[in-house]
């Protein structure tokens, strides 16, 4: 009797409402985002809609790193090897079996998803560092192999046939929808039950189990999705990159620009890696675009002060210091309003 | 499959074992994968080659001068970033350095240009011929080097005061800072103490294979590899599992041709990880 009142989780009817009600809130305000998304793309030039589709990409790209490190703790700096087998399979079906860049696009993300299934059955036995380091290992070993398999023209790389690559606007909106999509999972998955188990196993991983929660089967879960959010961002920037190398598709850097991005706007939130996909794209990368050395010498440089200076990332401490400067600034009204009960006098201190 | 190729091959991995020692010890003491290991051993190689450039120092005179530089940095580091960011937790232990690697790679790459250079030395130019096989003599050299450095640093460790103060630091932190071991200074000396043996590594590395900005991330790899390969600490493992490495490596370029090379490495060590986290050979030192 006891076990089943623990499994059943007492705290899930006071937990269900307000998570849930947040989380359609959340939603209803992504729908808005997107609307106004759209009227920006109709509005705006060419220059908007190829800017918004890169952004878009790494926006899911962030979300998708964010959902794994973030939500589940799980530092992964194997990025590339989804984008890669993604923006490959997606080339390959549509080259050599002439399928349509939507087909295209689902194979890509169902070879990521289903790589990063086979990959979390090795990679959830490691903590910490060596998961860290597993997911590195993997995708050095696809780009080395990529390389040299001749399926796949070696080092010659593969490209999407030109003529099956949508317009801009199109594209625009495929990034639009690959962001939505991505946002969308994450806030799913973190106004839920579901994230809140999560969350469990992310702070305490042996106390997890013992509140009946399946930490492999989540931890799964999110390392499939996560790849799989990874693949539709790399259908994107396959799709927009038209020809391709292995070294540029499994290149550590799809690593650096997620990780960079979610650190610096907010691991573990919703908004802080949109805010920081744009934020490091807009700031950095299109400033620097003809400086590809100096930008990555100010990712890194903006990285490293964030973690020492803001370790949780700017989002949340804007949130932080907006509400320490409402409460500094209104004390008096609230208290006007409803007067707190008395406080209970404190015990002497000596 | 001839003779010479699989003596080279366990030669250099008497180099990637001495990459790597320096990788075990603050992996061991610390509890962190340094990622910026890769760029430590890559910019010592650079330092040596801008001392050439600047005063015409070979490799090996250069040495010294970069083994010191290198603990300077490694003790500077340590002080003023990695133990603020050890404190707040592992995650910020694995962004931090990875910053440091991406921040290291780029500023070799502003500095130096992203193209592959080698250090110059009569050295590398040399062979010996010993019995039928034909040694490369910097091979030769940096696995002598190696075998010093791990020899050294096992004596250290075990017999030495100062290597049972680093050991107790390592073990239990708390316990050694109430018995009056200052553990931040352990710690910034044990890193210091890494990035020299990175230093060595990187100049033999240099002047052995060449480098370019983007080689950290191939040699972290190899590093974490041997390293998980002759587990934590274990610095006779470390010295074993770096020859195995370099075997294991040469053998699969004979067999599937040279591209396959850093694939044989990251297979490798993706089994071992999987199989043995804890490495072939147990914990060794800490």
């Amino acid at each position: 009797m006891v076990t089943t009142a623990l499994s059943r989780a007492p705290g899930r009817l006071a937990l269900a409402l307000p998570l849930q009600r947040r989380g359609a809130g959340a939603l209803g305000a992504l729908v808005v985002a997107g609307a106004a998304c759209l009227a920006l793309g109709d509005v705006g030039g060419a220059g908007v809609l190829s800017l918004g589709t890169t952004l878009f990409a790494y926006i899911a790209l962030a979300q998708a790193w964010n959902i794994l490190g973030g939500f589940s703790g799980q530092m992964s700096l194997g990025v590339g090897a989804f984008v890669g087998t993604s923006a490959y399979a997606m080339a390959l079906t549509m080259t050599r079996l002439g399928w349509s860049w939507p087909a295209g696009m689902a194979a890509g993300v169902v070879v990521a998803g289903t790589l990063s299934g086979l990959l979390a059955f090795p990679l959830l036995r490691l903590k910490g560092d060596y998961f860290a380091v597993g997911t590195l290992a993997a995708t050095m070993a696809l780009d080395a192999w990529f390389d040299n398999w001749s399926f796949v023209n070696k080092s010659t790389g593969v490209s999407v046939p030109i003529q099956a690559v949508p317009g801009q606007t199109e594209m625009y909106l495929i990034g639009l929808v690959v962001a939505l999509i991505a946002v969308g999972s994450a806030i799913v998955m973190r106004w839920s039950t579901f994230g809140v188990r999560l969350l469990a196993i992310r702070e305490d991983d042996l106390a997890a189990p013992l509140l009946g929660v399946n930490v492999f089967g989540y931890r799964l879960v999110v390392m499939v999705v996560s790849g799989m959010l990874i693949g539709l961002a790399g259908g994107v920037f396959a799709l927009s990159l038209v020809s391709f190398v292995p070294d540029a598709m499994f290149a550590m850097s799809w690593t650096i620009e997620a990780l960079v991005m979610v650190v610096i706007g907010g691991m573990g939130t919703v908004i802080g890696p949109i805010v920081g996909a744009v934020a490091v794209y807009y700031g950095i990368t299109t400033e620097l675009a003809n400086f590809p050395t100096l930008s990555l010498f100010f990712e890194g440089g903006l990285l490293l002060v964030v973690v020492r200076f803001v370790p949780g990332g700017l989002w949340p401490f804007v949130v932080r210091s907006t509400r320490w400067l409402l409460e500094r600034r209104g004390p008096t009204v609230r208290i006007a309003r409803a007067t707190p009960p008395p406080s209970p006098p404190s015990p002497p201190s000596s | 499959m001839n003779a010479t190729t699989l003596v080279n091959g366990v030669l250099e991995g008497g180099l990637y074992a001495l990459v790597a020692l320096g990788l075990s010890l603050v992996f061991g003491v610390l509890r962190l994968i340094n990622l910026a290991h890769g760029v430590l051993v890559v910019g010592a190689a650079y330092a040596a080659l801008e001392l050439f450039d600047l005063l015409h120092l070979g490799p090996f005179v250069a040495l010294p001068i970069v083994i010191v530089v290198a603990a300077l940095f490694g003790y500077v580091l340590q002080r003023v970033m990695l133990t603020n960011l050890l404190l707040k937790g592992p995650e910020s232990g694995i962004v931090g350095t990875f910053a440091l690697a991406v921040l290291g790679e780029a500023a070799f790459a502003a500095a130096f240009t992203s193209n592959g250079v080698s250090l110059q030395s009569s050295l590398a130019t040399t062979s010996v011929k010993v019995g039928g096989v034909t040694l490369e003599l910097v091979l030769v050299v940096a696995c002598a080097i190696a075998i010093a450095c791990a020899g050294g640093l096992q004596f250290g460790l075990k017999r030495t005061r100062a290597g049972s103060v680093l050991r107790a630091a390592a073990k239990d932190p708390s316990t050694a800072e109430l018995m009056g071991i200052n553990v931040r200074l352990v710690f910034a000396l044990t890193v210091a103490l890494a990035a020299a043996l990175a230093a060595v590594g990187g100049v033999l590395y240099g002047v052995s294979t060449g480098f370019a900005p983007t080689s950290d991330t191939s040699l972290l790899l190899i590093a974490v590899a041997v390293v998980v390969v002759g587990g934590v600490g274990n610095v006779t493992g470390t010295l074993v599992a770096g020859l195995a490495m370099g075997l294991a490596q040469a053998v699969s370029v004979s067999l599937f041709g040279g591209g396959y090379a850093d694939f044989t490495i990251y297979v490798l060590f993706f089994v071992v990880l999987i199989a043995r986290p804890k490495g072939l050979f147990g914990q060794g030192a800490f």
